[in-house]
């Protein structure tokens, strides 16, 4: 056998699962979803058909507008929540932290949590935030309140705080990642030059970490997207997300081309977000590095 | 030991093991069902007695069946549906007609259910009637020093954010009856969109709309809430073993009822296996099974009462026609099933 045969033959032989990965589990599922878009429901299932109704339905009856834009408002919130508590953290972690060994502790802190079930986790937050829960019993027993209150639990606030905390190690960890990598030599020449150390930070540290806070912010804004369990869990009467919704489509309506329909537009939002952050990262790129 | 000795100890050896094998049936049955519909207390004996292996998968609702059959696979064996859902699985040949003469209590059970529409179909039958209930309503016991009476207390400013109602269709029947529209299952699009409207009307009050058993009763245990609607019997009882005092009541709108059917699903390998599960749970043993776990009314009144006593015979409405034909029985929505949920969508969603 000559070299270059075996050698398109050792190409084929990597690159195959991956393409087959993609082929299999993305590319027919989503055709398959494309094509039940725009069947018909029609007692007792569905059919197949060709036609817009499943879009029309979406675009002209309000409560698909009102429940995407509070996914879309949720997922903000989150993502921008998250971020605000994770830059810090992963700011003081790399530079702050001398100690190699803490620095790991308090690392797997953030991460650890990732090796518990989702939903254990989401569990925790409602015996924090019910009424006989432990953050009502901290405020009585400090005076703040005289009886419980029920305003910390299944409300919109509840699902964000919750969020926060379950995906905050996807927000943590590519931040704490493009930290890490920032030379010193570029602080300490900042300080060499006479900038003070808060230009610095605003002149080096944060744009060198663009990359990590779009992405952290990219993984967060899509996970909360995509989500329906906080809704279940700590969400009240107003916490239907887009997700749940898809699920009641292919559930309790069995509605499948509605909810194949409400898959793709919400998949397209989530690409166009991708795509705009992808945009941003370059732009950060272009500028400062 | 020669070789022809060992032929023939071989050839005993499989032949015990294969009369073994036939004299039961060792079939496998996965049954989709109900929590508590498949108690270890019954399904042991079961196992023991005919050899078939029972594997449950639990439903959190009635929405659950129709997509999982819907999926294929052919996985399942029996489903437990209630009363409003049999007849979709009917119409889209997910089920399979059943030979009564095979099923022996069949006779006993009660008429008004064997004979229901959902059912039947072109003079075939497709299920075998298992338990029966109401969907009453529940209120803690020391939070009411007058007993509610009305639905209209679910709207009682008074009881802002104490309430809570089933992840449900059936919230648009409770709206419906308070503005008393009765067809609950045949309502015109006007009166979906006054339910809708009542329903939003009576958001401020709702804690959390319940989407399981288990979290109803996690709901009054964490002192959420204080009145609801429920699985008549059910977390009534596991709210009293906690120590918790609830009373449930019907109102004088009425309530919804409820009643499961056991089904086979069309073209299981493991028929037989099947039948004999629909004869166990029609019998005394498995309305015995049921009415001891769940707490729910017995289709079959002969085998009743056996198992229960007096009190509870008629504490369950056993001897009482008129309180189960005051029940508006849960009926199939047909086509217009997507536009009660897409109603009911509309209002979690505003």
């Amino acid at each position: 056998m000559s070299a270059p045969s075996s050698g398109r033959l050792w190409r084929v032989a990597v690159l195959s699962p991956p393409l087959i990965w993609t082929f299999v589990f993305m590319f027919i599922p989503y055709s398959i979803l494309f094509v039940y878009s725009f069947w018909e429901q029609v007692y007792p299932t569905f059919q197949p058909a060709f036609q817009f109704g499943n879009y029309l339905q979406i675009i002209t009856d309000p409560q698909y507008f009102n429940v995407l834009s509070r996914t879309l408002k949720i997922a903000l919130f989150v993502s921008l929540g998250a971020m605000l508590v994770a830059f810090p953290y992963a700011y003081f972690l790399v530079f702050k932290v001398k100690s190699a060994a803490l620095r790991q502790v308090l690392y797997m802190a953030v991460v650890a949590p990732l090796w518990v079930s989702y939903l254990l986790r989401a569990y925790t937050w409602k015996t924090i935030l019910g009424t006989t829960g432990i953050l009502n019993s901290f405020l009585m027993s400090i005076g703040v309140l005289s009886e419980p209150s029920s305003v910390f639990l299944y409300n919109q606030t509840a699902m964000i705080v919750t969020l926060i905390y379950v995906f905050i190690p996807f927000m943590v960890m590519p931040i704490y990642a493009v930290l890490e990598k920032i030379p010193k030599s570029l602080t300490e020449a900042s300080n060499d030059l006479g900038v003070g150390r808060l230009r610095t930070f605003f002149l080096v540290t944060l744009p060198l970490s663009i990359p990590g806070i779009v992405a952290g912010f990219t993984m967060t804004f899509c996970l909360t997207f995509g989500d329906f369990i906080a809704p279940f869990l700590v969400g009240g009467p107003d916490g239907l997300m887009v997700a749940n919704v898809i699920a009641s489509q292919f559930g309790a309506a069995l509605n499948w081309p509605l909810g194949a329909a409400l898959a793709l537009v919400m998949m397209l939002i989530v690409l166009t977000i991708v795509t705009i952050s992808d945009r941003f990262e370059q732009l950060g790129k272009g500028k400062f590095a | 030991m020669n070789k022809k000795s060992i032929f023939y100890g071989v050839s005993l050896a499989a032949l015990c093991t294969f009369s073994m094998a036939s004299s039961a049936l060792s079939g496998e049955l996965n049954i989709l069902t109900w929590e508590g519909y498949a108690d270890t207390s019954v399904i042991e004996p079961f196992e023991a007695a005919t050899g078939c292996k029972v594997s449950a998968t639990y439903v959190g609702s009635n929405d659950d069946f129709a997509p999982k059959l819907a999926a294929g696979g052919g996985v399942f064996d029996i489903v437990t549906p209630s009363i409003d859902t049999t007849k979709s699985l009917i119409d889209a040949g997910f089920v399979q007609p059943i030979d009564i003469s095979k099923i022996e209590a069949w006779d006993d059970l009660y008429e008004k259910f064997t004979s229901a529409e959902g059912l039947h179909k072109d003079g075939k039958v497709y299920g075998v009637p298992y338990a029966w209930g109401a969907i009453p309503f529940m209120y803690l016991k020391d939070k009411f020093p007058t007993p509610p009476t009305s639905i209209s207390v679910l709207w009682d400013p008074e009881l802002k954010g104490r309430v809570s109602l089933w992840d449900d269709k059936s919230a648009l029947y409770v709206a419906a009856r308070l503005n008393g529209d009765m067809n609950i299952y045949n309502l015109t699009d006007e009166q979906i969109a006054a339910a809708q409207a009542k329903l939003s009307e009576q958001r401020p009050n709702i804690r959390k709309y319940w989407a399981t058993a288990g979290e109803l009763v996690d709901l009054y245990k964490s002192g959420e809430v204080w009145i609801s609607n429920t699985w008549g019997g059910y977390q009534s009882s596991l709210l009293a073993a906690e120590g918790i005092d609830v009373v449930e009541f019907i109102p004088e709108e009425g309530a919804e009822g409820w009643m499961d059917s056991n089904m086979i699903v069309a073209g299981t390998p493991n028929e037989e296996c099947a039948y004999q599960f629909l004869n166990m749970a029609s019998s005394a043993e498995g309305q015995a099974g049921v009415f001891k776990v769940n707490g729910y009314s017995s289709t079959n009144p002969v085998a009743a009462r056996t198992f229960m006593t007096p009190e509870e015979y008629s504490a369950l409405h056993q001897d009482d026609p008129g309180y189960m034909d005051s029940l508006l029985l849960w009926t199939n929505l047909g086509a217009r099933l997507p536009t009660y949920t897409n109603a009911w969508n509309a209002v979690k969603s505003q």
